[in-house]
């Protein structure tokens, strides 16, 4: 096959990342994004409730999760955020 | 419009992973549309090559930007002083504006995010269909406005062969077969007539087989060198 061939039909690949050992006392940081009227109404009333919950997750308000970009996703993982989770 | 599709990432990673400073430029116009190389497509791309090139450890600077349009040259002027500050240009326009920003560009290679497919309509959201294969020489008038050109798999001009079936093409049941949807439009119309008229072999020299094609409107061609020779 020459080369241009080649390029016209690349080899299936796959760019998932391998898994590794995961050190221990390793905690995931976790960014959620929150739907300011259900999701994030729902953590404002844990925390009234005097309810806690893990450190390792920040919450950032959204007008609506229709609002999710996937940028904001890639840039979280890109500036080394673990796992996103999205509420709403 | 123009219908492309982005490539897939590990071609696209094969194309840059050797340069330090990369642009992801995309054009806000046909392959926005298309979901595959507008601005927001491009800096998707881009941050997908950050973090591969993380993952990899390659030392890479990968940003992104966007103008209305890759084929016209006014629209590159605010950026082009940008642009040639870069190692590569990852265009996602067509390949009309790969072209065209090659030309221009000096010593910098523009190379291509997006396969450019075909130019197509949109029936609805997310779906995209090829009418019309810019033959150059329109021949709409006889077919009851459905092109047997793009939409016959064997581009019959006297259709429909004897692969047609209940409405489909040979080539696939997805495939509706061209001249199918022909002869119902034209029944419909009530013209079916027209079509007993034998078409004798077209000229595909007006299409791509006659080489690269050029239109110049001299009126507004001249017009225009005679301002530059004014300014100059
Ligand atoms: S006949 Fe030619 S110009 Fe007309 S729709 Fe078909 S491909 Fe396009
Ligand atoms: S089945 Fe219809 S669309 Fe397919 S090649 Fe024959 S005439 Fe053309």
């Amino acid at each position: 096959m020459d080369k241009l061939a080649e390029t016209a039909t690349p080899e299936p690949r796959s760019s998932i990342e391998k898994p590794r050992e995961i050190p221990e006392g390793w905690e995931p940081n976790i960014l959620a994004f929150a739907c300011h009227y259900c999701a994030f109404a729902a953590a404002d009333l844990a925390g009234v409730m005097r309810l806690s919950y893990p450190s390792n997750v920040k919450v950032i308000r959204l007008p609506c999760t229709g609002k999710l970009d996937h940028i904001y996703v890639l840039r979280a993982f890109e500036r080394g955020v673990d796992g996103v989770f999205a509420a709403g | 419009m123009i219908v492309g599709e982005q490539k897939p990432f590990d071609e696209i990673w094969d194309m840059v992973k050797g340069f330090k400073r990369v642009l992801v430029f995309g054009c806000n116009t046909c392959v926005a549309i298309c979901h595959a190389g507008g601005s927001k497509e491009a800096e998707i791309l881009a941050s997908m090559i950050r973090i591969k090139a993380a993952e990899e450890q390659v030392e890479m600077e990968v940003k992104h930007a966007g103008i209305e349009r890759h084929c016209e040259p006014e629209f590159f002027e605010p950026l082009m002083e940008e642009v040639k500050t870069y190692d590569l240009v990852l265009s996602t326009a067509c390949g009309v504006g790969v072209n065209f920003l090659s030309e221009r560009i000096g010593n910098i290679p523009v190379y291509p995010g997006i396969n450019t497919e075909f130019f197509g309509a949109v029936p609805q959201a997310g779906v995209f269909t090829e009418l019309c294969a810019g033959c150059g020489n329109c021949i709409l008038h006889l077919t009851g406005g459905i092109c047997p050109v793009a939409r016959c798999s064997k581009s019959l001009m006297n259709g429909p062969c004897g692969g047609t079936n209940k409405g489909k093409c040979e080539i696939s049941q997805e495939v509706d077969c061209g001249w199918f949807l022909i002869v119902e439009r034209m029944k419909q119309l009530g013209t079916l007539e027209k079509l007993y008229e034998i078409q004798p072999p077209r000229n595909w020299a007006c299409g791509t087989h006659g080489g690269p094609r050029r239109v110049v409107l001299e009126h507004i061609k001249d017009l225009e060198d005679e301002n530059v020779k004014k300014e100059s």
